[in-house]
């Protein structure tokens, strides 16, 4: 086995990644940073539209008209409010403070913004990712990528190494290091259809998880609405997603009904022009579906609506030039709307609020270890409306240099080679396992009950039955799991198989989570428990596993400035307060 | 949909010019699909050895990792639409690893 040194690990080749690796290059830490796909084309930070969020007067100080009565104060209140009061408000406030000084080094270091509103610039997420990779290198990072780090080695209590797989080769790797920054973002593979590139398979919770690690908040997860569903080429495309925010537009049910009409215009209205359009449009077109009045493919159409095709088509064209989106051709979507057809469209898997749990230092449980991104618990609480690009810079920076230090003060042995032959025999376990079990047909029925069973809607008779079967899934078919051949060279069967062992956890670990919060919050709706109760649930749910046994605690979540609200109010009701809580601050978020 | 398309793809760990290098696979054809499509029933349904760039592949046109030789062009998988039998071989510029998957994009510092 190939070994090699550093003394900061970082796992995650996207914006979290960098700007961690950024922080600890200049701390002055050896750092290696190990990328599953291509370095800045994978994971989700490349495919976001993207903006970059930080307040008013941060924006005028990096140069942008933005807004002179916005404040910290201002920006926090309305991140708690959309998070409905789950936040962590210690990080959040470090979001707020430290946002103007990672958008003006993104600006610096090359990122091009072609538009800005009161809170955000608009760019592109590749054009903010090449920006801090280049940075990165300039400043001695190592990299490599098409390598999925695996497992983390624990000595003494502290992680002190990692094993990995080049995906191309099949070599493993053996990483002998101080302190490991995990930046794996999500697991959006888990699900169908989805925004973000296949290898997000919650490799970096999961792994944190079986080292003893604690996550927290996994039921929490947000579907971006309006995604395309069909044709099979645009399944997974923000196309729809970012006109129906800039052009208009409505959603229709299978039977030609304006289905949002039933809800409060108020509600409607702020959802349709801030990014309150992810988790309200997801929820109502969840409902739709499951009231049976769903589209073919399990959607809802989404059409021009009442909005002149002149207007709705100049809008379009401002964003995606002749119809073009980054490598795409969507003109035949353009004709569709024209034509007064329907594109069908649902929720699809976007952003994970749960992960490995984090001090402010973004230090888990677990001395050593670290998390930035979407892969840590999110400080946006239980929903998201400000940017998760600028989250990934502030985090990644702070878990950068932190993680720098602890290397420095903590020095880890080596792994034992012992450790590594362990964990080596179970990484190539499928290729020795006799049984061929069709490792594509298990994830993609997997894939379809999460997007049933653990959508924007949930109940407790469909969580139970599923947390069985992914519980089944672990003890029965995974110990014979094998890869459908035994060649090492690029072996998706056998990369499968080990992607399969990481998403039946973190759904499980999301399953029971979502099982146990008896109410309704944020992005995580319970049919069966239709009310947001302040006075039980304003906490966190943490789960851990301690020598093979599962642990679950209820923490009350962590306050700051801004007083917690109270009583048991019914969801959309609750909604609706949050939304209206929203500051004089105009703009998207 | 009853039609079918045929997929005639480069197999093995080095390139093949000859007939006995390809492999012929039948794929139900659904309107608007893409070659990424077609390779992922392939993969689902009728040989799971079969390698092809995709593991952390963005669908989208992002990414362009998944370059190969669409009937003798230069295409994207996933943004190349399926419209009758093809004709698929790895990027003609780059040395093979296996069967589509080559070199192209690698990085690594090591």
């Amino acid at each position: 086995m190939k070994t090699v040194k550093a003394d900061v690990l970082i796992v995650g080749g996207g914006g979290a990644g960098f700007r961690a690796a950024i922080a600890s290059r200049q701390e002055g830490a050896e750092t290696l940073l190990i990328s599953k796909g291509p370095l800045a084309r994978c994971g989700a930070s490349p495919m976001a539209g993207a903006d970059l969020t930080c307040h008013g007067v941060g924006m005028r100080e990096a140069g942008f008209f933005g807004e002179p009565n916005d404040s910290e104060e201002k920006f926090l209140s309305d991140i708690v409010h959309q998070g409905c009061f789950l936040n962590d408000q210690v990080l959040a406030e470090r979001f707020v403070q430290d946002g103007p000084s990672r958008m003006m080094e993104t600006l610096d270091w090359g990122c091009q913004p072609y538009l800005c509103d009161e809170r955000a610039i608009f760019t592109s997420g590749i054009g903010i990712v090449d920006a801090h990779l280049k940075e990165a290198r300039r400043l001695g990072t190592r990299f490599m990528d098409d390598t999925a780090v695996l497992e983390l080695m624990v000595q003494e209590g502290q992680v002190c190494g990692a094993i990995g797989l080049d995906l191309r080769s099949g070599e493993r790797i053996l990483i002998d290091c101080h302190a490991v920054i995990l930046a794996s973002g999500g697991w959006h593979k888990a699900y169908t259809p989805v925004t973000g590139s296949k290898e997000l398979t919650g490799d970096g919770v999961a792994m944190a998880y079986r080292a003893g690690a604690e996550v927290a908040n996994m039921e929490f997860v947000t579907f971006a609405c309006n995604v395309p569903l069909w044709p099979p080429i645009w399944r997974g495309s923000i196309v729809t997603y970012a006109m129906s925010l800039m052009c208009g537009g409505t959603l229709e049910n299978a039977d030609g009904e304006r289905f949002l009409d039933r809800f409060d215009p108020e509600m409607v209205e702020i959802a349709s022009t801030t990014e309150w359009n992810k988790s309200f449009f997801s929820f109502a077109t969840a409902l739709e579906v499951r009231a049976g009045r769903g589209t073919e493919h399990g959607g809802v159409y989404y059409v021009k609506g009442d909005t002149p095709w002149p207007e709705f088509e100049a809008k379009a064209l401002r964003s995606y030039p002749d119809w073009k989106v980054k490598g795409a051709d969507f003109s035949e979507l353009g004709r569709r709307l024209r034509d007064g057809e329907g594109v069908e469209v649902a929720g699809a898997a976007e952003y994970f609020e749960g992960g490995v749990w984090v001090d402010e230092r973004f230090a888990s449980t677990l001395p050593g270890l670290y998390a930035a991104g979407e892969c840590a618990v999110s400080l946006f609480g239980a929903n998201r409306v400000a940017a998760a690009t600028m989250e990934m810079l502030v985090t990644g920076a702070i878990a950068g240099k932190e993680a720098a230090d602890f290397a420095r003060t903590h020095p880890s042995a080596s792994p034992h080679p012992t450790t590594a032959r362990v964990l080596d025999d179970k990484i190539t376990k499928p290729l020795r396992n006799r049984e061929r079990v069709d490792v594509g047909q298990l994830r993609s029925d997997l894939q379809k009950a999460a997007a049933s069973y653990l959508g924007p809607v949930r109940c407790e008779r469909e969580l139970v039955d599923f947390v069985r079967s992914l519980e089944r899934m672990q003890q029965e078919v995974l110990p014979v799991l094998g890869a459908s051949h035994e060649g090492q060279i690029y072996n998706k069967a056998w990369i499968e198989c080990l992607e399969l062992e990481n998403m039946l956890t973190v759904l499980e670990l999301s399953a029971r989570s979502a099982l146990q919060r008896t109410e309704s919050r944020g992005v995580h709706y319970r049919e069966d428990h239709p009310f947001s109760d302040n006075d039980q649930w304003l906490r966190e749910i943490h789960l851990s596993l301690d020598r093979g046994e599962r642990r679950s605690a209820v923490h009350p979540v962590r306050q700051g400035s801004l007083p917690l609200p109270s009583g048991r109010i019914p969801y959309l009701t609750m909604i609706h307060d949050m939304m209206r809580s929203h500051s004089d601050v105009g703009g998207h978020h | 949909m009853s039609d079918t398309v045929r997929f005639r793809v480069h197999r093995g760990l080095s390139r093949s010019e000859g007939e006995e290098g390809f492999q012929d696979f039948e794929v139900p054809l659904v309107r608007g699909m893409s070659v990424m499509d077609g390779l992922d029933y392939i993969y689902d349904h009728l040989d799971g050895s079969l390698a092809y760039y995709d593991h952390a592949a963005c669908n989208q046109g992002i990414c362009q990792r998944c370059l190969i030789q669409i009937n003798g062009a230069t295409g994207l998988m996933c943004q190349t639409l399926v419209t009758g039998d093809l004709t698929l071989e790895p990027l003609s510029t780059q040395p093979v690893e296996r069967d589509l998957v080559t070199k192209w994009g690698r990085k690594s510092d090591g």
